[in-house]
């Protein structure tokens, strides 16, 4: 049997349903939950920057080490060195929340300005750009920032300028072909027949209109894989050290008791970042066909 | 209505540099043309002819990469006259051998810059253009009514957003777009190719231009489509009075909408004149160009009778190496043995052959 959508009401008041509709249920729960994730990463961060927490992350309490969660008032439980774990994922967010900021920020404005050069203005500067794009996007970028390490020291900071440098090819190139695609298309030329200066034009009606999907997605994804590399780095004993908590350090701690049975000292930061991480790429994806899904192309 | 020019093209060349071919790719060719205030010159002429390339060239749209311009485009308004080409040859150094361009050194960015100065308030303002393809000419990410808007914003005294949207949805309404508000809102995706280009022509009109470039207006729509755009630009020349300079291959629009109408083949002008004589059918005192194109429309008679249609011997003009003679000479039908010398080897002059007539040909230079 055929199924059949009811269309209802008369052309043109596609506009007029309410939002929910328009976009669609599944990207709605994406960003949703998203959105939900980015809430609660930005609330503790506050939390935890202005020193509103229960108990001191770094409290060493030897009468209470290993406990499990529930007991005495520590939710999660306490790690090997009765620290309270909560307390820790919480503060761990600052590890990778300003630094991934960072590294979002240099890879999108670099990787923007590099990508309208290229595609904008063409000739030698997309020569001279797609030559230096291909140049950082050959070099291995853990070598870099084991580089940047053993030159400087184990800084969250100098890894994630290295993380947004090395990401700025990815967004270079995507911004250039896009640039490239939208030229070809009359409708730059009529702006510019309209007269509107060439800084509007590649601000507004390139980047901001045609791009910002391209960017709010890139800005996601951005961000998880600098949490990602944060939180791996420290994992190896790179990235943020003990006693400051980062839930790669803290994953690393747990891991020993984890075959004891032990398992919520890793459990908690490992479920933390792969939640976290879910949650920042559903956010772009789901922004991602808000934005562009519905506008046809 | 009729008074004197608004814009007076002279000797317009355009040419792009190919490296590979070493040698100039003449699109333009010495254009010589005149659009006179409040009337509508329509431009006809087979691809490649170089009609696009004239507009973009007076819209100054032929700025970057190995575009060079020379020769004069005087735009005059009531207020102001000015040479929308002035100095920009300055910015390009050509080394010729033996009469082969061996290369040309552009500095794009100082022609840029000069052609920014110069098109400063006219492009978009004074002169506005509609262009072909619609749906493609409206960036699809912004509503139909933000365009409009700004281009309100950008070119009129209004700075006021809500009066400028009041503005655009009064511009939806004139060019016959229903429920003008509702499309306000809307997607250029959500509009029809029609209605795209309706949306087109409020954006070009609503900065009350001196001159309307419309480039091939109803290419990309389908035939009922087109019929209603050209009503609708009829109408709203009447009632405007724009000066419009109509650009298409469809000889049948150009005749419902020009006042007079220029012939275009291989990068030149080979005839200009009032509408009325250069479409109608007789032949008499018409470039042999002309005449073998208005053959080529089919007629009742012809679609009656079922007679093929005459097509042009042979292939459009190589803009590369242009012969030294007549552009026309290796496809004209109508070369006598008295001028077959002067054809091959001598371009004739546009000249002057009755009031307003012009023709470009050894035929009528007795």
């Amino acid at each position: 049997m055929n199924s059949y959508t009811q269309i209802t009401g008369e052309i043109g008041e596609f506009s007029d349903l309410p939002f929910w509709k328009k976009v669609g249920i599944a990207d709605l729960l994406y960003v949703a939950y998203g959105g939900l994730i980015v809430t609660l990463v930005i609330a503790s961060y506050i939390l935890g920057a202005l020193n509103l927490l229960k108990w001191d992350p770094q409290a060493i309490d030897l009468e209470l080490m290993m406990a499990p969660p529930g007991t005495a008032g520590h939710i999660l439980g306490t790690d090997f060195m009765g620290r309270d774990i909560l307390s820790r994922l919480i503060v761990g967010i600052q590890a990778y929340f300003l630094p991934g900021i960072l590294a979002v920020s240099i890879s999108l404005f670099t990787g923007s300005i590099l990508g309208v050069l290229a595609g904008y203005r063409g000739g030698r500067w997309e020569t001279a750009i797609t030559y230096f794009t291909n140049l950082v996007d050959s070099f291995p970028r853990l070598v870099l920032i084991l580089l940047v390490i053993a030159a400087f020291k184990p800084d969250i900071y100098y890894i994630m300028i290295v993380v947004g440098l090395t990401n700025v090819p990815v967004v270079t190139s995507l911004i250039k072909g896009k640039i490239q695609f939208l030229r070809q298309k009359n409708f730059v030329e009529a702006a510019e027949a309209l007269g509107l200066p060439a800084r509007t034009i590649i601000l507004k009606h390139i980047l901001w209109y045609n791009c910002r999907s391209l960017l709010i997605i890139q800005a996601t994804l951005g961000m998880a894989e600098a949490i990602l590399m944060e939180t791996s780095l420290s994992y190896l004993g790179f990235g943020v050290q003990e006693p400051a908590p980062s839930w790669g350090n803290m994953v690393q701690a747990g891991a020993n008791y984890f075959m004891q049975g032990k398992f919520w000292p890793s459990t908690a930061p490992a479920l933390a970042i792969l939640f976290t991480i879910l949650g920042f790429h559903l956010l772009g994806d789901g922004l991602n066909n808000m934005l562009e899904g519905r506008r046809g192309r | 209505m009729m008074e004197g020019p608004l814009l007076k093209i002279n000797d317009l060349r355009t040419y792009f540099y190919s490296r590979s071919k070493q040698a100039f790719i003449r699109s333009v060719d010495g254009v010589r043309l005149e659009v006179r205030k409040g009337e509508t010159l329509g431009i006809v002429g087979e691809s490649g002819s170089g009609k696009s390339v004239t507009a973009l060239s007076v819209m100054g749209l032929v700025t970057g990469g190995p575009g060079v311009i020379t020769g004069s485009i005087e735009f005059m308004t009531n207020s102001d006259r000015k040479n929308l080409l002035d100095g920009l040859q300055d910015f390009v150094e050509i080394t010729q051998e033996n009469g082969r361009i061996m290369s040309v050194k552009k500095d794009v960015i100082g022609w840029e810059r000069r052609s920014e100065e110069i098109m400063q308030g006219i492009r978009g303002g004074e002169i506005s253009m509609i262009f072909q393809n619609p749906k493609a000419a409206l960036n699809p990410f912004m509503t139909v009514g933000g365009q409009i808007t700004e281009a309100i914003m950008l070119h009129t005294g209004i700075k006021d957003r809500k009066e400028a949207e009041e503005r655009a949805v009064y511009w939806l309404k004139r060019v016959k777009i229903d429920s003008p508000r509702l499309r306000f809102g809307n997607y250029p995706y959500g509009l029809s190719g029609g209605m795209c280009q309706r949306a087109m022509i409020a954006m070009a009109l609503a900065s009350e231009p001196d001159l309307l470039i419309a480039d091939e207006p109803t290419t990309g729509l389908d035939a009922t489509i087109q019929s209603k755009i050209v009503d609708l630009l009829l109408e709203l020349k009447h009632e405007l009075g724009t000066t419009t300079m109509l650009i298409s291959h469809d000889i049948s629009i150009i005749s419902r909408l020009s006042d007079s109408v220029a012939v275009m083949y291989g990068g030149t002008v080979v005839e200009t004149g009032p509408a009325k004589d250069i479409l109608s059918s007789s032949t008499s005192s018409k470039h042999p160009y002309t005449a073998a194109l208005l053959a080529s429309i089919p007629d009742d008679y012809h679609i009656r009778e079922k007679i093929p249609l005459q097509a042009i011997e042979g292939d459009v003009l190589d803009t590369i190496n242009i012969p030294p003679g007549c552009r026309f000479y290796g496809r004209c039908n109508r070369v006598t043995e008295k001028i077959r010398k002067r054809c091959e080897s001598e371009e004739p002059d546009l000249r002057e052959i009755a009031v307003g007539r012009n023709v470009r040909c050894w035929l009528y230079y007795e």
